[in-house]
């Protein structure tokens, strides 16, 4: 029986659902309630289980629209990593370096580096972007964004 | 309050200065993001709530529902422009829409999709106001049992409708609702699955959930495909006039599909992408001309574009007056509801007439400036499908950010953001469904509740589902619709393989 790509979900999901019945089972009683607050992740692990079970099993073949969206060049893959890489700094650094600059900062590089080379027009909206969202949120919505390491 | 005294609340609060200004900016946003391809209406919802945070309901509800609305009407352009539709709803209008276009009759094919919209909108939010009221009254007497199977329903009936696999999207909507029991148990107090985080203690809100699993997934898809085509400057649309007999050919399929539209819309699972398929179909099969289906005909143009604007009309109906979303769009528009505090359901009519009223009072007008929006503003509005990818990508990447951010102002809920992003993309590559996993995310936790709060009624005893006629009905109504929709989805799959 080959390991096809869904077999090999059904067997990710299994192993998930497993330690989420685990889970289930370590949690506390309490004695006043009919149902307790462990029934249903019971009963959702166990179904989650057979629904595993089911897919392992199932004779559904992947059609070719399917393997077409599975099948990502890997360089593709590292841009996509990438982003992801400069999405984690932003949110590492903005709630220190401040809204207004990490915005603008990101917007830029990471246009740039999908591939946008209209050096002007990038500077533009990524300068009032930033400020633009800035003023709707703080000065219209009341609500505060980090300021970090400018004054305003 | 009669339907009429209903409508006269609802007007003043859609005709106010306010209304008018937030059911315009809802379906500007609403049409600008359901254009861009690979965006949809989820994302427009989930990105804009934030912008609500703090205002008063009623506009702010009535903004949101044009934001929806608006999605679908618009993603009819990119469908008919680019042969990329802008969401799921709008993919058979490129069926002839495309054709039209590069017969160099674009601008009349988007002129005939504007006015079929605007047509099965219209139609049915006549039909949305007389229908939601008389269910509300008939749901009022409704206890925890039949919402359990209510729910259920709605649940069973999305997985089974979803594209692909039947067993994979319920696979996503059970690990939806293993995502809601993360948090304390509001009933016991007990932690579940928080391993002492305090950031889990409260659960997952569904915003991050929802930016997460669509606009963050959905930017992800954007990358792998940034460096397919924009429109090009230099595109022409040619003119948008309609001749009589154009109109005289659309409005069959146009007064048949609204209604179908509407039926399809209402019932769970279905909305917009199924039933402009059906509509599509359906058209293709009483048509005296069949071949003409496929290479720009008016009548297969206009089929899907009224029948998807018209089922979303009518996912209101069981938003408004049940209080339980159908679909994954009209669970983020639940969302949206409870972000303001509003609980919609049987008691919205009564208690918040407004809201209830001011909404389908404020379709009317919302369809109409849509109309304005897309007939004569078209070519000025589609310059926007030429904006570049990467701009784009970063811009959505940013809106989703600050979203998350301004509900909890908390970091962990970002990083939570970027794993349910890459969770949804994950789903999209393995083609697992997202929609019933965001649905099954917020009805979930409502599920559980009815669930117990039904045992305790009960004291334990599971038959309580079965002995009264509406939760046994419901439940067998949920067990039929796991099995029907499938054997027709196979047939009408085989009807388009011969196509």
């Amino acid at each position: 029986m080959p390991l096809t790509i869904n077999r090999r979900i059904a067997l990710l999901l299994f192993v998930i659902a497993a330690i989420y019945l685990f889970l289930s089972f370590q949690l506390p009683n309490y004695p006043y309630a009919p149902i307790d607050a462990d029934v249903i992740p019971k009963g959702l692990g166990i179904l989650m289980i057979i629904l595993s079970i089911f897919l392992f099993f199932s004779k559904a073949i992947e059609t070719e629209a399917e393997k077409e969206k599975r099948n990502i060049p890997k360089k593709e893959l590292l841009v996509l990593l990438a982003v992801f890489a400069m999405i984690f700094l932003y949110i590492l650094l903005f709630e220190i370096i401040g809204f207004v600059i990490m915005t603008s900062v990101f917007i830029f590089f990471c246009s740039w580096f999908l591939g946008y080379t209209k050096w002007k027009s990038n500077i533009i909206v990524s300068i009032l972007f930033p400020l633009g969202m800035y003023a709707i949120f703080v000065f219209a919505l009341g609500i505060s964004l980090p300021r970090g390491i400018l004054p305003i | 309050m009669n339907a009429f005294d209903g409508m006269i609340t609802g007007f003043q609060v859609a005709l106010s200065w306010e209304g008018i200004l937030f059911v315009l900016i809802g379906v500007i946003v609403g049409t600008l993001i359901g254009m861009m391809p690979g965006l949809g209406p989820i994302s427009a919802i989930a990105i804009m709530i934030p912008i609500t945070y703090g205002m008063d309901p009623a506009p702010a509800l009535v903004m949101m529902a044009g934001v929806y609305y608006g999605a679908v009407f618009g993603g009819s352009t990119s469908s008919i422009l680019l042969n990329a539709p802008g969401i799921s709803g709008t993919v058979a209008t490129a069926f002839d829409g495309y054709p039209m276009a590069q017969q160099g009759k674009a601008g009349k094919a988007l002129a005939i999709a504007a006015i079929a919209s605007f047509f099965g909108g219209t139609v049915s939010v006549i039909m949305l106001m007389l229908l939601a009221p008389a269910l509300s009254s008939v749901a009022i007497s409704f206890g925890p049992p039949a919402y359990f199977a209510l729910m259920l329903m709605g649940l069973t009936a999305i997985s089974s409708l979803s594209e692909g696999s039947t067993i994979k999207a319920m696979i996503a909507a059970v690990a939806g609702v293993m995502v809601v029991t993360i948090g304390i148990d509001p009933q016991t107090g007990t932690q579940r699955f928080t391993f002492g985080n305090v950031n889990l203690f409260d659960g997952f809100d569904f915003l991050i959930i929802a930016l997460g699993l669509f606009a963050i997934a959905e930017v992800c898809m954007l990358v792998l495909n940034r460096k397919n085509r924009s429109l090009s400057d230099d595109q022409k649309l040619g003119s948008l006039k309609v001749t009589r007999a154009d109109l005289k050919e659309m409005s069959g399929p146009m007064t048949r599909q609204s209604f179908v539209g509407f039926i399809l819309g209402v019932l769970p699972g279905a909305g917009a992408t199924i039933a402009s398929f059906i509509s599509y179909i359906f058209e293709k099969r009483i048509s005296k001309n069949p071949e003409e289906f496929g290479k720009g005909s008016i009548k297969g143009l206009a089929a899907p574009e009224s029948s998807n604007n018209a089922a979303t009309s009518g996912a209101f109906v069981p938003l408004l007056s049940l209080g339980i979303p159908g679909s994954g769009t009209t669970a983020v528009m639940l969302g949206a509801f409870l972000v303001l505090g509003v609980q919609p359901g049987p008691l919205l009519m009564t208690d918040r007439p407004e809201i209830f009223w001011g909404i389908i009072a404020s379709m009317y007008l919302g369809n109409i400036f849509l109309l304005i929006l897309n007939l004569p503003l078209i070519p000025y509005l589609a310059k926007i499908l030429s904006i570049p990818r990467p701009l784009l990508i970063s811009l959505v990447i940013m809106f989703s950010l600050i979203g998350v951010y301004s509900i909890s102002f908390n970091v962990f809920d970002l990083y939570m953001l970027l794993v349910f992003g890459a969770l949804g993309f994950a789903m999209r590559v393995f083609s697992f469904p997202a929609p019933p996993f965001i649905l099954a995310f917020i009805l979930g936790g409502m599920m559980e509740q009815a669930f117990r709060q039904s045992m305790t009624i009960s004291n334990g005893n599971l038959a309580i589902f079965v002995d009264s006629p509406l939760p046994l009905s419901l439940i067998l109504i949920a067990f039929f619709s796991l099995v029907i929709p499938g054997l027709l989805k196979w047939r009408s799959r085989r009807k388009l393989a011969k196509m």
